[in-house]
């Protein structure tokens, strides 16, 4: 049983990045304007007719609609994602380059806001309806409500402009030239990013695990392990905080997405070389085939944290295990 | 209670002032936000309530103006989003069986597509006017809210009186339109109320990747130029601030009246401690 709710899941992935190269290549192949055009006009502005079909025929792209799709799939999967205008190399292993970056942010940022808004967020719901309850709730809502692009503006103008605790921006000082890598250096500059980044993240979290907690709160077994004559903490750690804690799983994955979009923004306003600030690039430079493999990347990305949320599930919820066998 | 109503009445008031100043941007402004109005960057005086920017346009002007393009991006994208959704939540948890298993099924699919990135892309291919904006954000959107609506229509559909309705012979459609819908009416005003937000917010952010429409003036493309002409950095803060706090706080304003309505219909809220 266990393996064949891999194997579903698995198909699941299949089919779900399946689903995202369908809908890049019907954008690709349907809309006016493709790449060798794209290309062709970048180098000169009156490129001549044939020149443009002679290249069209080159790369495939007269090819009907069948055919033209089955051979994308496959260079997709095959790691053959396109070649970037911009940047005159292959889009898969740029993107892979700069990926490293964005999980530097990316991973310390979940595992912070992860545990910051679990731990808040199971206190409040605890708390319900106390003063210090509303006072975090409300500060949480306020935060949520902020845009990402101006908490990171923000974050700048106040502490790296005003009182000069972290650097402008970059990924390492210009002393970098001389003294080669410093790993502190790296995280100085890495820390505004992840700061703001946690903070982004950790209002969902937070919210989540405070009506996780109040659901959980309601049930019966709360009720009994009072009746037992429990001690508070032990039912707040033990019974309830643990219940709660399950729907986080899920949560985790959707906040990539979040992060992801975020992740734009924030690596923009602070100069970080990841993938959101080569999205930024590519935008500008209208660099279609490399936005296009972001997405795609994006998409692996969702799909592997959707696929871990699930395989981590029933090892964490005997009873979802037991839905599993039936 | 009072406390909550509170809340709602003072989002209800910001967000009106905002739909004010959209409505009577000409009568507000001081000058054309377009026209060169006096001298480039120029500090905040009388004259100029924010000073200028790098093309010489009134800052204040364009500020005000921004607010029309704001609110028309998020209620675009929230009207489409919201029917979008709403319809497909309905048909799904109304018929239940292999319509619902095929629809929720797909969703599971459909929802590990990266829509922001998905969207960056599709801007690339259409020229990005402020109403394409806000159809693209709509349609990208609108899977978010089928979930809630369904499992709702699912336990509305249960219920007595549906199956009375439809033993009197009433259309599916009749009773979905009719009975389903206005059950689920302050559900949908929440979705909308956060759609909106949501989607304010992302237009700006949009404006601010460069993506915004150059004829519409928006706190996003404000962002950006005062950001390129290096507004932090030179501290150029009525430049850089004010379209910020802008979108700030018609976003905090927008969720305070969503979070107070859905404490006033989520029963799982009133849940109190034994």
């Amino acid at each position: 049983m266990e393996a064949r709710y891999l194997f579903k899941r698995l198909c699941y992935c299949g089919l779900a990045f399946i689903a995202s190269i369908t809908i890049i290549f019907l954008l690709l192949h349907f809309m006016p304007g493709d790449y060798v055009t794209f290309y062709l006009l970048e180098i000169s502005r009156t490129t001549p007719v044939e020149v443009i079909e002679h290249y069209q025929h080159v790369y495939g792209l007269d090819q009907p609609f069948l055919e033209h799709y089955v051979n994308y799939v496959v260079a997709v999967i095959q790691g053959d994602w396109g070649y970037s205008f911009e940047y005159r190399v292959p889009v898969f292993p740029l993107i892979g380059q700069k990926l490293w970056w964005t999980l530097m942010i990316m991973v310390p940022s979940l595992i912070l806001s992860t545990i910051i808004g679990a731990v808040a967020g199971a206190w409040s719901g605890w708390k319900r309806g106390t003063k210090g309850d509303m006072a975090l709730l409300s500060s949480m809502l306020f935060f949520r409500a902020i845009p990402s692009y101006w908490l990171a503006i923000m974050g700048l103008l106040v502490f790296s402009c005003l009182l000069g605790w972290f650097p402008l921006g970059g990924y390492m000082s210009i002393n970098a030239l001389f003294s080669g890598y410093d790993i502190f250096d790296i995280i100085h500059h890495a820390a505004l990013p992840i700061l703001t980044t946690t903070l982004l993240s950790l209002t969902g979290t937070y919210y989540l695990m405070r009506n996780s907690m109040l659901m959980t709160l309601g049930e019966d077994y709360i009720t009994t392990a009072r009746a037992k004559g429990l001690k508070e903490s032990v039912i707040l750690r033990k019974h309830a905080a643990r219940n709660a804690l399950l729907p986080m799983v899920t949560m985790i994955a959707m906040q990539c997405a979040h992060l992801m979009a975020g992740s734009i923004f924030i690596e923009t306003i602070f100069s970080w070389p990841g993938m959101g600030m080569l999205t930024f690039n590519a935008l500008n430079m209208r660099d279609v085939p490399l936005l296009q493999g972001i997405f795609l990347m994006g998409a692996l990305i969702l799909i592997a944290a959707n696929f871990a949320a699930d395989m981590v599930y029933p090892l964490l919820d005997p009873r979802v295990e037991e839905s599993m066998h039936e | 209670m009072s406390k909550k109503n509170l809340a709602m009445r003072v989002s209800i008031a910001i967000f009106a002032i905002y739909l004010l100043i959209a409505l009577f941007a000409p009568l507000l402004t001081p000058y054309d936000p377009f026209i060169i109005a006096g001298g480039i960057y120029e500090e905040p005086s009388p004259e100029h309530l924010l000073g200028t920017n790098d093309l010489a346009q009134d800052i204040f002007s364009q500020l005000i103006y921004g607010t029309r393009a704001t609110l028309l991006l998020g209620f675009t994208g929230a009207i489409l989003s919201v029917s979008i959704g709403t319809a497909i939540g309905i048909v799904s948890g109304y018929y239940g069986g292999r319509v619902d298993e095929f629809i929720t099924r797909t969703l599971d699919i459909v929802m590990t597509i990266p829509t922001f990135p998905l969207l960056l892309v599709m801007m690339m291919f259409f020229t990005p006017g402020i109403y394409v904006t806000g159809i693209l954000m709509g349609l990208l959107g609108s899977a978010r809210g089928v979930r809630v609506i369904r499992s709702q229509v699912l336990s509305i559909a249960q219920m007595n009186f549906i199956t009375g309705v439809k033993v009197m012979g009433a259309s599916d459609l009749y009773v979905m339109a009719k009975h389903v819908l206005p059950n689920l009416l302050s559900l949908v005003t929440v979705q909308f109320v956060f759609s909106a937000q949501h989607f304010m917010v992302m237009g700006i952010g949009l404006g601010f990747l460069g993506l915004g429409d150059s004829n519409v003036i928006d706190w996003g493309q404000m962002i950006d130029r005062a950001y390129q002409n290096g507004g932090v950095i030179n501290g150029l803060w009525w430049w850089l601030i004010p379209p910020g706090m802008a979108v700030t706080f018609l976003s905090l304003s927008l969720a305070l009246f969503g979070y107070s309505m859905e404490d006033e219909i989520n029963p799982r809220m009133k849940l109190t401690r034994i």
